[in-house]
């Protein structure tokens, strides 16, 4: 069964959402109007220049050019939270594009090539929406980490002083901090799991379904992605936490912010 | 120059980098220019960790971790720097240290972060000293403290100095009166000490 087609027209419809938003921002003077309008623009514009893309990326077959593509999207990800991510001391950004690079590449690997068995494992139209799939749930698993440990850092200063007085080296200084970053990062997709299903159905599996697929084979791939999420924001917010640890203290484990 | 159970009591008002200073002599913070030695060496020569531990700065608020009084005192035997052979003080050594410092009310079980500020800077003090340092950096360590309270800390103060040959700088912004033989005086004002004996 095939979808109904949206015409351009009925596209449009949807606008009248934005312009609720826009008025109530108006009329309660919140400001926003601005971002709701640039935000609906980057939204269509980003999502139909994505949309031709996937035309030409799905007929590629090079696996050097799909990884390509999905480093490039890391790096967007990664500037994305560098604007999120208030913080002047130390510099992040490449950091957590490793971070996300590592543990975005691991997870989408084990995902095309053992659990969905993709042939070859780099096919497009399976890598690229998985991929991109947790980039976009996990970049904010990252943000908040990162976001956890620079406040932490700052508020239990003389408590991490402390402890360098005492002898500690900045790894027994800051244990805790790195515990609590890694732990907020990873709770919203554990969470997830509880309420998937109940609470919410996700965008894959709805879509999936719409585009009439059956059921449960949409479901199967659901939970695939939920799985994915946790351990790919799990191993991400571990590295990020750690090495973004070690940059906050200098070789004499002095504190830099 | 100061020598093994010497004190240097440094004076000024509050902002004028007392506080600054200590920190430059435990390594926290590196001076941008010149050079502070330590036995004829300087400090960047030797290991971090050791040398905090040799030189301790107690930090003016005094800082409790969110476990009992016990755990708190025990803090430093809790690390690797913390040498294998030295065992910490078992539980009647420390009872008698809370009993010197007025603090007989104290459980070695309460939680130390619910204790007073005044109990919270007698704590510390305890800590520094099981830790027995051969310099201690002690930053306003009487600030919250009542009379009665502060003579036992001077009193401790002056112990360490002249029994233990514990150098000591200390920092304060009114006057201390000590009875140790050796007192060297300064004053700091703008970044700037001068010698005010």
């Amino acid at each position: 069964m095939d979808p109904i087609e949206i015409s351009y027209g009925q596209l449009l419809i949807g606008l009248v959402f934005i312009a609720t938003a826009g008025g109530a921002s108006l009329f309660l003077k919140l400001g926003l109007e601005r971002d709701i309008i640039w935000g609906t623009v980057r939204t269509f514009a980003q999502l139909f220049l994505m949309g031709y893309i996937l035309v030409y990326i799905f007929r590629m077959d090079s696996a050097a050019i799909i990884l390509l593509i999905f480093t490039g999207m890391i790096l967007f990800a990664a500037l994305t939270i560098r604007g999120r991510v208030q913080e002047k001391g130390v510099p992040y950004l490449i950091p957590t594009f490793i971070s996300m690079f590592m543990s975005y590449m691991l997870v989408t690997i084990v995902v095309t090539y053992f659990v969905i068995n993709v042939e070859p494992w780099y096919e497009p139209r399976y890598f690229i929406p998985l991929g991109g799939m947790i980039i976009g749930n996990s970049m904010s698993a990252i943000a908040i980490s990162l976001e956890r440990i620079f406040s932490d850092i700052r508020k239990r200063r003389d408590e991490i002083e402390l402890y360098l007085c005492l002898g500690a080296r900045h790894g027994e200084a800051t244990g805790d901090i790195v515990r609590e970053s890694v732990k907020a990062g990873m709770i919203p997709s554990i969470n997830a799991m509880m309420a998937v299903g109940i609470v919410f159905l996700p965008g894959m599996m709805t879509g999936q379904i719409i585009a009439g697929a059956d059921p449960v084979t949409s479901i199967k791939y659901q939970i695939v992605v939920m799985l994915m999420l946790v351990g790919s924001t799990a191993i991400g917010s571990i590295i990020i936490a750690f090495i973004v640890r070690n940059l906050c203290f200098t070789k004499a484990e002095q504190l830099k912010i | 120059m100061l020598d093994a159970g010497e004190l240097a009591v440094i004076s000024g008002p509050s902002g004028s980098g007392k506080s600054t200073l200590l920190r430059l002599f435990n390594r926290l913070l590196d001076p941008g220019k010149g050079e502070i030695l330590y036995n004829g060496r300087p400090l960047a020569g030797y290991g971090v960790v050791e040398l905090r531990r040799d030189i301790y700065y107690l930090q003016q608020a005094p800082v409790m971790i969110q476990k009992t009084v016990r755990d708190n005192l025990l803090l430093p035997f809790r690390f690797r720097a913390a040498k294998k052979d030295t065992l910490p003080p078992d539980d009647e050594k420390l009872l008698k240290l809370l009993e010197r410092f007025k603090l007989s009310g104290v459980t070695l079980e309460d939680d130390a972060t619910r204790m007073s500020i005044g109990q919270k800077q007698r704590l510390a003090f305890i800590r520094a000293m099981l830790l027995a340092p051969q310099v201690m950096l002690l930053d306003e360590p009487m600030s919250s403290l009542d009379p009665v309270s502060r003579a036992v800390v001077r009193e401790n103060v002056e112990r360490m100095a002249t029994g233990e040959g514990t150098a000591i700088i200390l920092v304060m912004h009114y006057n201390f009166a000590s009875s140790v033989a050796r007192t060297r005086r300064y004053h700091m004002e703008n970044g700037v000490i001068s010698d005010s004996q």
